[in-house]
């Protein structure tokens, strides 16, 4: 890995993940009749919040001012563990799998303190809802990544893809229709979305993702933003690389193939984020303590992909 | 006993109650009045009140509908509380007037054992300062804790008196204890574009244990300037009294002055009077049922939902200049005749909107995942309702079957078809239902109205006021029923003109529907009684 193209990821993750964010909030408005926002308003938000000042609880310690760090960072280095347009991910050698769930998990914990600090009730609330979510919904990840991991026999996700593009490689191979079930279930709860929360609800009471974060405001609340948005593009890479390994680019490779590569990868987020649309429009969201049974499902479903991984090889 | 007015004038209806009462507390009953035959006033003393208003419960089916006072300290030297009970069985009202000495009357509260009463006795004592005996919580309530003592209903309160900033006592909300017991206050700011009102939630985890509502943060001393207005501007005011029930509260106060005067709107009037009360309807009930979807996040229906009711108020502003229907109503009927083509538009509109409610209700109720989330949700039991006395549609998803446009039959609605919708299991769904069922009804009322449309006058003078002379208006309005009970000064002032509102006796039933659900229910289940705060406030 040569700095450019550690240069090119930290601006993809950096650049993109704003617009899958403007693309699925401006289908999804169009999908409802309505015209809704451009596509682009996610980085004009962003500029906005970075300009206005900020609000702080007088009740809030130094950890409220920590977690928009914290989050943005951890978020950001498990970006780099994840390859985005080419098999080899800027920071694979320094763990795979296991340390993308915790990178994750680390700022999601430091977003539940963030919510708990301030002492108001509405974060509180965000905070053991989103802790209660996730325990469920970690597991079922790292399950159904494993199922990807024991074929390719690595959990470092490069030697997955790579693995992935190999001659032996089964596209509709039965396990990994079910974990991509479980993944696809998964990046719906960990990023906020209907049926699990509702991302464009003002109804604090309902809340679990915004209830969080109600009491950042200015920079802070732009750099939440951006990571959830950055989260939120890293999962979906994810579930679309080591599934459809289609188009990426091998090490070394030129800057057609990057080009290509990359025109392959905005394609594919497309059409996942498409999906994702879709499973918003056409569902309400769940009553809260129906959402562990959808997770649970999730969980059932890798582990049944786990299992099928040793049934059909 | 003296008679004012002649008993043979009695509704025929009402007669076997009447006889009852009179033969049973004949003695004690110190006058009666019958100005119109629908609508009795028994005189008595304070502590025959709760006799009469058992006798006319258990045996007569009656609702105690409205309680409130009036101050005539002036002329009689005292104050009269009133209490309006409804048969709606024999479709006429009784109401018990007890005058109180200001030195030595005391309302004894009848809050125990009819909880409907609760809000209203204790804004009886806000406002004209006549103590309440008797009561399980006889706290502030139309006026807050801090206000200093006045009583602004009475009459030597000029309305126009400043008064010093408010330094009194805040709000004490009960204590809920126990392990793992947190209170979550919300509002009363909140973040949509609605009216204040404190929520305070006491929840272990997620369970609801118990809910405080305040209200009257929006309280605009709304019956007191009614005191000095001409009747004509009354209307104007009435309209604004809650802003989505403009029309109906408005042709309310208008009902009231036209029975005050003796007369009656004519047919034409009143055929429109009802049209646009069904429109009123069909808006509001159009857009909650987008607004529960929403709260359950299936906006797609929201987004058709909205575009339904945008069509609705661009015909209410085609029709009558406003979209909400403002400017339309004034006393002796109606303020704009409708030409053939304004009346051929309607027609268009009603047969163009059906198919299209009609997929919207499909589309809402072909979604498994919604049902799922409206259905047990905020159940409100038929009994608990009955002894809230809540009116109007949440009541009728709550085994209410009532409804003053079938019980009581105002404007036009004794010459069209309609049933009233009934369901005995109170929750969201059937709160859902029961708009949806009335969206059909109210379509099939404007046909009817549309295709028998009498022809003539929309409007008739009205003559002077008698002063003193009383009456009560009535109209079903989309979230139930509204009643003004107006008391004449001059030919063209009211002395008094008290407001009720569904959303005063409904409010308090929110407390009861929320119980044991979770906390994320809670807007959905606020959503499905959609309570006007400026209606209770005034």
């Amino acid at each position: 890995m040569n700095s450019p193209e550690l240069f090119i990821h930290i601006v993809l993750l950096l650049g993109l993940a704003p617009l899958v964010s403007g693309c699925i909030r401006n289908w999804k408005a169009k999908l409802q009749n309505r015209r809704g926002p451009p596509v682009w308003q996610p980085y004009l938000d962003l500029e906005k919040f970075f300009r206005k000042d900020m609000v702080i609880s007088e009740n809030a310690s130094w950890l409220f001012r920590a977690v928009p760090f914290v989050l943005f960072s951890s978020t950001i280095l498990a970006g780099l563990l994840v390859p985005l347009i080419s098999v080899a991910a800027p920071l694979s050698m320094f763990g795979g799998v296991l340390a993308l769930v915790g990178l994750l998990a680390l700022g999601r914990f430091f977003l539940a303190l963030g919510g708990l600090d301030p002492g108001s009730a509405f974060g509180g609330m965000g905070s053991s809802r989103e802790m209660t979510l996730s325990a469920i919904a970690e597991p079922a990840l790292m399950l159904a990544v494993f199922t990807v991991a024991i074929g390719a026999r690595s959990t470092d996700l490069s030697q997955m893809l790579m693995a992935a593009q190999g001659p032996t490689w089964k596209l509709f191979n039965p396990a990994h229709v079910l974990a991509f079930a479980a993944l696809f279930i998964v990046l719906l709860a960990e990023t906020g979305r209907i049926p699990v929360d509702n991302p464009a609800t003002h109804l604090e009471l309902t809340m679990i993702h915004e209830a969080m974060i109600l009491e950042y405001s200015g920079r802070y609340l732009a750099l939440i933003e951006w990571s959830a948005s950055i989260k939120q593009l890293v999962l979906m890479a994810l579930l679309v690389n080591i599934f459809f390994p289609v188009g990426i680019a091998p090490i070394q490779s030129s800057a057609g193939a990057l080009g290509f590569s990359l025109a392959c990868l905005l394609a594919k987020l497309m059409a996942l984020g498409a999906a994702v649309v879709l499973v918003e429009t056409t569902n309400a969201k769940l009553r809260l303590f129906r959402v562990p049974d959808l997770l649970s499902a999730a969980f059932i479903l890798a582990a049944l992909a786990l299992l099928s991984t040793f049934l059909f090889q | 006993m003296t008679t004012l007015y002649d008993p043979a004038r009695i509704l025929a209806a009402l007669q076997p109650a009447f006889a009852d009462l009179t033969d049973r507390f004949g003695s004690r009953i110190q006058a009666i009045e019958a100005p119109r035959p629908n609508e009795v006033y028994l005189q008595v003393q304070m502590d025959l009140v709760s006799g009469l208003c058992a006798q006319l419960y258990r045996k007569w089916q009656a609702r105690l509908v409205s309680v409130f006072a009036d101050d005539v300290r002036e002329a009689a030297g005292v104050f009269h509380v009133y209490y309006v009970l409804a048969l709606d069985a024999a479709q006429g009202f009784f109401v018990l007037r007890v005058p109180l000495t200001p030195e030595q009357g005391k309302v004894v509260s009848l809050a125990n054992a009819l909880p409907a009463v609760n809000w209203q006795e204790r804004e009886i004592q806000d406002l004209f300062g006549i103590p309440l005996g008797g009561h399980p919580n006889p706290r502030r309530c139309a006026l807050h804790d801090d206000w200093p003592e006045v009583h602004p209903l009475r009459k030597d309160f000029d309305v126009k008196t400043a008064l010093p900033p408010f330094q009194g006592e805040r709000h004490k909300f009960r204590k809920v204890e126990g392990e793992g017991v947190f209170q979550v206050p919300v509002g009363p700011v909140h973040a949509g574009i609605i009216e204040p009102g404190h929520f305070l939630f006491s929840v272990a985890g997620e369970p609801v244990l118990y809910l405080q509502i305040r209200l009257f943060y929006t309280h605009k001393g709304t019956e007191k300037l009614f005191e000095n207005l001409p009747v004509s501007h009354g209307v104007r005011l009435a309209e604004s009294i809650s802003g989505d029930s403009s029309f109906a509260h408005a042709t309310a106060f208008c009902h009231a002055i036209e029975r005050a005067s003796g007369i009656e709107a004519p047919p034409r009037a009143r055929a429109l009077r009802t049209v646009c009360l069904e429109l009123e309807r069909l808006y509001n009930h159009i857009a909650d049922i987008g607004a529960i979807a929403t709260d359950v996040a299936f906006v797609v229906a929201n987004a058709h939902a909205m575009r339904l009711k945008e069509t609705v108020l661009r015909l209410n502003g085609q029709l009558t200049g406003n979209r909400l229907l403002r400017g339309m109503a004034c006393p002796g009927g109606v303020r704009f005749d409708w030409t053939t083509e304004q009346i051929k538009t309607i027609s268009n509109f009603v047969r163009d909107l059906m198919p299209e409610f009609d997929s919207l209700v499909t589309l809402i109720s072909e979604s498994s995942s919604t049902r799922d989330r409206l259905e047990t949700t905020g159940i409100l039991t038929p009994k608990t309702a009955r002894d809230l006395g809540v009116t109007g549609l949440a009541g009728r998803a709550s085994g209410f079957n009532g409804d003053l446009r079938r019980d009581f039959p105002h404007t036009a609605y004794d010459q069209v078809q309609f049933t009233v919708p009934v369901y005995q299991e109170g929750d969201v769904l059937r709160r859902m239902q029961v708009r949806i069922d009335e969206v059909r009804q109210s379509l099939s009322i404007i046909e009817q109205v549309l295709a028998r449309l009498p022809q003539g006058p929309v409007q008739v003078k009205v003559p002077d006021l008698h002063p003193g002379a009383v009456a009560l208006g009535y109209v079903e309005g989309w979230r139930g029923e509204i009643f003004h009970w107006i008391r004449a000064a001059g030919p063209q002032r009211l002395a008094r003109c008290k407001i009720k509102d569904p959303s005063l006796q409904n409010w308090p039933a929110l407390s009861e529907a929320i119980l044991g659900n979770i906390i994320p229910d809670f807007p959905v289940v606020n959503k499905s009684f959609n309570l006007s705060y400026s209606g209770t406030d005034r």
